[in-house]
């Protein structure tokens, strides 16, 4: 039974030193959910004979059919520890009584971005590592994440049974094994090492690192056993865990410890590691699996593993399980080294409101989040939506970091537009509810200090996916979540029949909702968009909007990605557009932007609102341009943020400047509309050469100069060598060495090309790591699966945009992709002539 | 085909095309016969022209001035047509020459210049209604090989003969369909083929109207007489429940109009089923109207079309949605299905529906002012929009072309007030998108739902009841209460209007901004005026913080340009140069003049 109640809980939410908050990430089918099992069964929620199995924290069927996280959950736990372990805390701690609000995230790529929400509310991070496997891409995409929002890592190294069972390795080869997977995890951490957050590497003998087997449900640190073995050696607990990693021997001949691996006579020593730690769970996991009764009974008695007497029947493996879980049980030793080394909400927070808040970090929205303050303004982060059991209706998920919230309080949404002092996007509304997330169910709360994560009712009118409700009106916005996956893959969708469209509609906004990466809209066409970041993801949510969210029968197109319209070279002649009247000319010339000014601009790096002068400088310096001409850029587009720049290059033209609002709309039309596809430009920049203009304003008004700034543009672009871009993955494949013939030849076929393959130590596993249009990916698993008899499992993850060959003006396969997507479109199948958009004098 | 569904070509992009178009002077039958004598040719012409009808009614009703009205093609024959009709009728006879909006409507305004009683239409019409002057359409007679028609009909159609199909055609065949319908019935035995019938007049009851009855009972006769024979005349009711529908809410005026608020009871409901003594359901579309047998559904019957491709049938088809549609072209004597594309330009509507319900501000252009009720249509979006706290603003800007359009750029939509074929506009050139009056009301109006039914003729959008003798602007407050009614059911209108909605378009929440109507600004500034002393303390951007949050104020705010600055003492004082000298084609002072002008002379 739940072994703690809310009121306890609520009684912890003020004391928030004694708050942990923190998600657990990892590779997909690193175990994860299973091992947040044995988190809940130590609090009670489930029955520790079901942890392991029961996955409770996939609260979805499909979740549960398929064997893997789509959603992530949320749960709050009580925890107590031991009084003397407390003491260790280096953080301030009053008593020995935790909550822990855990969220359990998924691990396939296509999700990330339930990830990126999860991170966004939590402090810290349980990174889980598949002994085995070791490192993957999803790892170290997500640890990236993770330090990114400042948020401190401690790593479980899970599977050991696999290892010791499956594998039959010896003690030092899996020593070796945890001294790589812990060495790689720094390796990464090291890279994206951040000043503020300070030194976040794992390590054993610190006790940041734990070995466990979510499936058995048992678990350890060093801190354990060096507890145990301070009082019989009595030596200092800190001493001991130095001692039992690293090149740390005992000599029991001499009873002395050494570092070197050899005794004064030239014996090999046994490593204390080995002979402290893994010796006891190897003769137990030996003499239970081989069926030895007396020794399993002597060891038992030495262990203080009582048995119950139906326990006393196992055997093999279902007595391994209990034993181990008796011994080392999982949720102890996870959760104590959760309270003892991820940080408080008040450490964290200290450390993070630099990077959360937009404002400035001196007022007092910034420093009520930087104390962590209950009586501050209100300062709640959404990060996403949870649909709640009242058909089309959500709670808003999301962490207090500053005030508190109660039901009732008159409150300001911000959305993520909002801009302070206006009032676009900004609504002034009351909470109707405070819920806690319990995974499966929800339980009412009064209101919720600072430091907490909550679900609020009567939110989610208001806002889209995310976004910031605070009770200050001077309140800037927590910075928007930026998420590692983008929303490339698109399929069309209708209704089988048309009466059902208003439902349709009605799902495609729940939709919206609950997933913080899909994207829905109309296409200009009229179809229905669905677009996410992999088939996967696609497949889960037309799942879900058939199923749940329209409940009306629907039909889906294939899938189809977006391109983008660029240009190669610069403008062989500067092109001339004439205004309908004849009486306006504009002079252009397009020329590349540059890969990396591109990915600058869509990283935010170098952003649309940047002060002109300090963004001039970087353009200067990063990018070479010229100083005066990165002065006079006009506008980002399309979208006013997009990778598209236009810059104004004339001198001394009159009433220029009244027609610039003109040439700005004209240039993100065009830009969100290119000439040959209708796809958004990318990369391009269109320089202003000349502009003449009539004398009298009526002449040239928005009529005249949309329509002659918009030809000038296609017109520069169609003369630059005109080029398309595709998406490309990232597909990251782990297989065995046998199989990668089979890989290689469907990777081929699908004009994808390897740039990386290793093996990956000490298994014999190779990782292929491959770059594949996404055009070509739809089926890729599948065709994968086939070809390798199902050894292979790739992992994809958008990566860059890459230019097809040719130039779309002369080169006839890229004017058949462009008259192919012209037909999807509808549009007129055949490519404009440039004299459509190019005039002469 | 995607010609056909692309929208009409009423804008102009520029003048040149108007000036370089090639008109086809289809009219063969005269054209041919060129060649032969004069008396040929006034024969030919009293056939095609029917000037016998049109004498006969214009002396019937004693009109003394009428205006002929000629689309392009035709103005050729005008000179003999309102030479042959002054001859019979000794009355004014006026050509009217150019069209202010387009060809297919009536021109009210032109014949009100010379206090027309009467207006002859000649050539293809969209028969909208129209609101004050009678109007007598003659569309000529086309040739066409009836026997052929029927054929391809037959290839179409052959394997089920039972199958329920309705004869529409282009207004200038109408002469021939009854021959049509007789070879398809008779010959080869097709059972269910319903013709539909259009009108060759409209408003002639208004000058009789002391006589209700009577007028009417000529007004369905002489229609009848032209193209279903007399067999409607016992019928007589219910074609004047018909024809009175179809001037709309025209008859202003009119006694008879009680009548015709029945038959507009349902007026909303796309169709208008109107059951009969003669317990017959008819349904009338754009001046034509149709007999389907009891209980029948227009959705079980296929539709065949008789005409080439043209505004007519691109609105047949959308509006027809539901039903096959197969046309055949008499001159390339073709036949053809032609819904295939129908989704896809109904999609792209819809889309234009999405874009219409994120705009904040709308613009009301106004695309004809013939079209009975157009007042009423504008009055009554205006009033939607202003509900909605959106910005309404008007313009009659005659034909639509992109840069007009886009001089205006706060507008983030236009919708366009026209006549039924002249609504559908959809071109990517425009600079925002142009949507029909029903596409707004799908829009704004909660009371609408897109169900893949289609209106283009707004006079089916019209509020229904208490049409005639009611103030027009409570009418639309009437009918925007009534629209309101989903909102106000669920409790606080109040907390669902600032409620955001979600953008199909961008896929994000799209919060309303409401803009405070004229006459709250005006309120607004009154009670400014009011409180202003000589002296006020001036606000930090010496600006009237009050009235900017008008939509003009908005947009100006937002623009980089804003008007002329005078920065004395801070333009440096400049010698002044030269200007430009040249005509704008090209000014001297650009490259490639001198060899230009070589070129000219």
């Amino acid at each position: 039974m739940v072994n703690f109640s809310i009121d306890q809980i609520r009684v912890l939410m003020d004391k928030v030193t004694n708050v942990r908050n923190m998600s657990v990430i990892a590779h997909v089918d690193h175990g994860k959910s299973t091992l947040t099992d044995s988190l809940v069964s130590k609090a009670g929620i489930i029955s520790a004979a079901r942890a392991g199995d029961a996955r409770f924290m996939d609260t979805r069927p499909d979740e549960q059919e398929r064997g893997i996280t789509i959603k992530s959950t949320a749960i709050s736990m009580y925890f107590e520890m031991p009084e003397e372990d407390a003491k260790e805390i280096k953080q301030k701690t009053e008593g020995n009584a935790f909550l822990i609000n855990l969220i359990d995230s998924p691990g396939h790529v296509d999700f990330s971005s339930e990830v990126t929400a999860a991170l966004r509310v939590t402090d810290g991070a349980l990174v889980v590592v598949d002994c085995v496997d070791g490192v993957c891409v999803q790892t170290e995409t997500v640890l990236r994440q993770a330090l990114g929002e400042r948020i401190k890592p401690v790593v479980v190294i899970n599977k050991v049974d696999r290892a010791l069972l499956e594998l039959q390795v010896s003690k030092e080869d899996l020593y070796q094994s945890f001294l790589r997977t812990v060495e790689s995890v720094n390796v990464i951490i090291a890279t994206y090492h951040d000043e503020a957050l300070g030194d976040v590497q794992v390590y054993p003998e610190k006790g940041t690192v734990a070995f466990a087997s979510g499936l058995h449900g048992w678990a350890f640190t060093i801190a354990q056993f060096a507890r145990m073995y301070a009082k019989r050696f009595g030596v200092d607990k800190a001493k001991m865990m130095e001692r039992l990693w690293g090149e740390n021997y005992f000599n029991p001949a001499t009873r002395k410890w050494t570092t070197k691996g050899t005794s004064a006579e030239g014996k090999p020593l046994e490593r204390a590691f080995s002979m402290f730690v893994l010796d006891p769970i190897f003769k137990l996991f030996d003499s239970t699996m081989n069926f030895k009764k007396e020794q399993t009974t002597t060891m038992l008695e030495k262990l203080n593993i009582v048995l119950k007497n139906d326990e006393k029947e196992l055997e093999g493996k279902a007595l391994l399980k209990t034993v181990m879980k008796k011994f080392l049980p999982a949720g102890d030793s996870l959760l104590e080294m959760i309270v003892v080394n991820l940080p408080s909400p008040v450490t964290a927070q200290k450390y993070r409101t630099a990077l959360l808040y937009e404002g400035p970090l001196d007022d007092e929205c910034a420093t009520s989040i930087e104390s962590c303050n209950p009586n501050g303004p209100l300062m709640l982060y959404v990060s996403k939506m949870v649909p709640t059991s009242d058909k089309g209706r959500f709670y808003a998920f999301g962490r207090v970091f500053s005030g508190t919230v109660r039901a009732g309080l008159k409150v300001r949404i911000q959305g993520p537009n909002y801009v302070p002092g206006s009032k676009n996007d900004l609504f002034v509304k009351s909470i109707q509810r405070i819920v806690l997330m319990m995974g499966r169910y929800v339980e009412p709360i009064e209101d919720c200090p600072a430091g907490n994560i909550v679900g609020l009712v009567g939110v989610d009118q208001f806002l889209l996916k995310s976004g910031t409700i605070t009770t200050s009106e001077t309140a800037h916005n927590l910075k928007v979540m930026k998420f590692s996956v983008s929303p490339v893959v698109q399929v069309a969708v209708e209704c089988k029949s048309p009466n059902d469209l208003p439902k349709l509609v009605e799902g495609l906004k729940r939709l919206a909702k609950s997933d913080p990466c899909v994207l829905c809209f109309t296409s200009d066409s009229g179809e229905h968009i669905v677009a996410g970041s992999g088939e996967l993801h696609l497949e889960i949510c037309l799942k879900d909007l058939e199923e749940d969210h329209a409940q009306v029968p629907i039909r889906k197109s294939d899938p189809v990605v977006q391109y983008k319209e660029t240009v190669q070279a610069e403008s062989s002649i500067v092109a001339l557009a004439k205004s309908p009247n004849k009486h306006n000319r504009i002079f252009m010339k397009a020329m590349p932007l540059g890969e990396e000014l591109s990915r600058a601009i869509e990283d935010g790096k170098i952003n649309a609102r940047d002060e002109f002068k300090a963004r001039a400088r970087i353009l200067s310096d990063e990018f070479e341009w010229d100083n005066q001409e990165a002065r006079k850029i006009w506008a980002f587009g399309p979208d006013a943020t997009g990778p598209n720049v236009m810059v104004d290059l004339t001198k001394g033209v009159a009433y220029l400047n009244e027609v610039k609002d003109s040439c700005v709309s004209a240039f993100q039309w065009a830009t969100r509309e290119g000439c040959f596809t209708d796809e958004n430009m990318r990369g391009c920049r269109f320089n202003i050469m000349d502009v003449v203009l009539h004398a009298d304003a009526i002449h040239r008004g928005g009529g005249q100069i949309i329509p002659a700034c918009r030809s000038a543009i296609y017109a520069a672009a169609y003369v630059a060598q005109p080029g398309m871009m595709e998406p490309v993955y990232l597909v990251e494949i782990t297989c065995p060495e046998n199989a990668m013939g089979g890989i290689y030849g469907v990777l081929t076929r699908r004009r994808g090309h390897v740039f990386a393959e290793e093996q990956r130590p000490g298994t014999p596993m190779y990782i292929i790591k491959a770059y594949l249009p996404i055009a070509e990916s739809f089926g890729f698993t599948g065709d994968l699966r086939a070809a390798t008899g199902g050894q292979a499992f790739p992992q994809s993850v958008f990566d860059h945009w890459e230019m097809l060959p040719g130039n779309i003006a002369e080169d006839l396969k890229l004017q058949e992709l462009v008259k192919n997507i012209r037909k999807r479109k509808g549009l007129n199948v055949e490519i404009p002539p440039l004299d459509r958009f190019l005039d002469r004098l | 085909m995607s010609n056909a569904l692309s929208g009409p070509s009423n804008f102009a992009d520029d003048g040149s095309s108007v000036i370089a178009r090639q008109i086809e002077t289809h009219h063969m039958r005269l054209a041919q016969d060129d060649t032969s004598n004069e008396q040929n040719k006034v024969k030919l012409c009293r056939d095609i022209y029917e000037i016998d009808r049109t004498v006969r009614l214009i002396k019937d009703r004693g009109y003394k001035r009428i205006a002929l009205q000629f689309p392009d093609d035709l103005l050729r024959d005008s000179g003999l047509v309102a030479q042959l009709i002054r001859d019979e009728t000794g009355g004014g006879v006026y050509i009217l020459a150019d069209t202010s909006y387009g060809s297919c409507c009536v021109d009210e305004v032109a014949a009100q210049h010379i206090a027309a009683d009467a207006i002859i239409h000649y050539g293809r019409s969209c028969q909208s209604p129209t609101s004050r002057l009678p109007v007598i359409y003659v569309f000529g007679k086309q040739p066409i090989d009836v026997l052929d028609c029927a054929k391809s009909f037959d290839g179409i159609f052959q394997e089920n003969k039972n199958q329920g199909v309705i004869l529409m055609y282009d207004v200038v065949y109408a002469h021939c369909i009854d021959e049509l319908h007789k070879t398809l019935t008779e010959v080869m035995n097709y059972t269910n083929v319903v013709k539909s019938r259009v009108e060759t007049e409209s408003n002639l009851s208004l000058v009789l109207s002391e006589n209700t009855n009577r007028a009417c009972r000529s007004g369905a006769g002489s229609c009848c007489a032209e193209s279903t024979e007399s067999t409607e005349v016992n019928n007589s009711t219910c074609n004047i429940g018909g024809q009175s529908c179809s001037s709309g809410g025209s008859c202003g005026s009119n006694s008879q109009a009680e009548t015709a608020t029945q038959g507009h009871a349902n007026g909303c409901a796309g169709d208008l089923p109107l059951t009969t003594q003669g317990q017959k359901e008819h349904r009338r579309r754009f001046g034509r109207v149709y007999d389907l047998p009891e209980g029948a559904n227009i959705e079980d019957y296929s539709l065949f079309y008789v005409g080439d491709e043209s505004p007519t049938l691109s609105n047949i088809i959308i509006t027809h949605s539901k039903c096959q549609t197969y046309s055949y072209n008499p001159v390339t004597k073709c036949g053809r299905l032609e819904s295939a594309q129908v989704n896809r330009a109904l999609m792209r509507r819809y889309f234009l529906v999405q874009k219409a319900k994120d705009a904040d501000i709308i613009g009301i252009a106004v695309g004809t002012l013939g079209v009975s009720s157009y007042t009423t249509m504008i009055k009554h979006l205006k009033a939607l929009i202003e509900s909605k706290g959106k910005k309404a603003y008007t313009f009659v800007m005659g034909k639509l072309n992109v840069p007009k359009m886009a001089n205006f750029m706060e507008i983030d939509c236009f919708v366009y007030v026209a006549c039924a074929e002249n609504s559908l506009i959809d071109s990517k050139e425009f600079y925002r998108p142009i949507v029909t009056p029903y596409e707004l009301e799908l829009a704004l109006s909660k009371s609408r739902e897109w169900t893949g039914d289609y209106i283009t003729d707004f006079q089916q959008l019209l509020p229904d009841e208490g049409m005639v003798g009611v103030d027009k602007v409570k009418i639309s407050q009437h009918q925007l209460e009534a629209a309101s009614d989903v909102e106000d059911d669920e409790g606080n209108s109040d907390d669902e209007d600032d409620r955001p909605h979600f953008s199909l378009v961008t896929g994000q929440f799209k919060q309303s901004r409401r803009y405070a109507t004229n006459k709250e600004d005006t309120k607004e500034l009154s009670e400014l005026l009011e409180t202003t002393k000589d002296l006020t303390l001036r606000n930090k951007d010496t600006s009237v913080a009050r009235l900017m949050s008008s939509a003009a104020g908005e947009f100006l705010a937002k623009r980089e340009f804003t008007g002329l600055e005078v920065n004395l003492g801070e333009t440096p004082v400049e010698l002044a140069v030269e200007g430009r000298a040249g005509i704008a084609r090209g000014y001297n002072s650009e490259s490639g003049y001198e060899t230009r002008e070589i070129e000219k002379y």
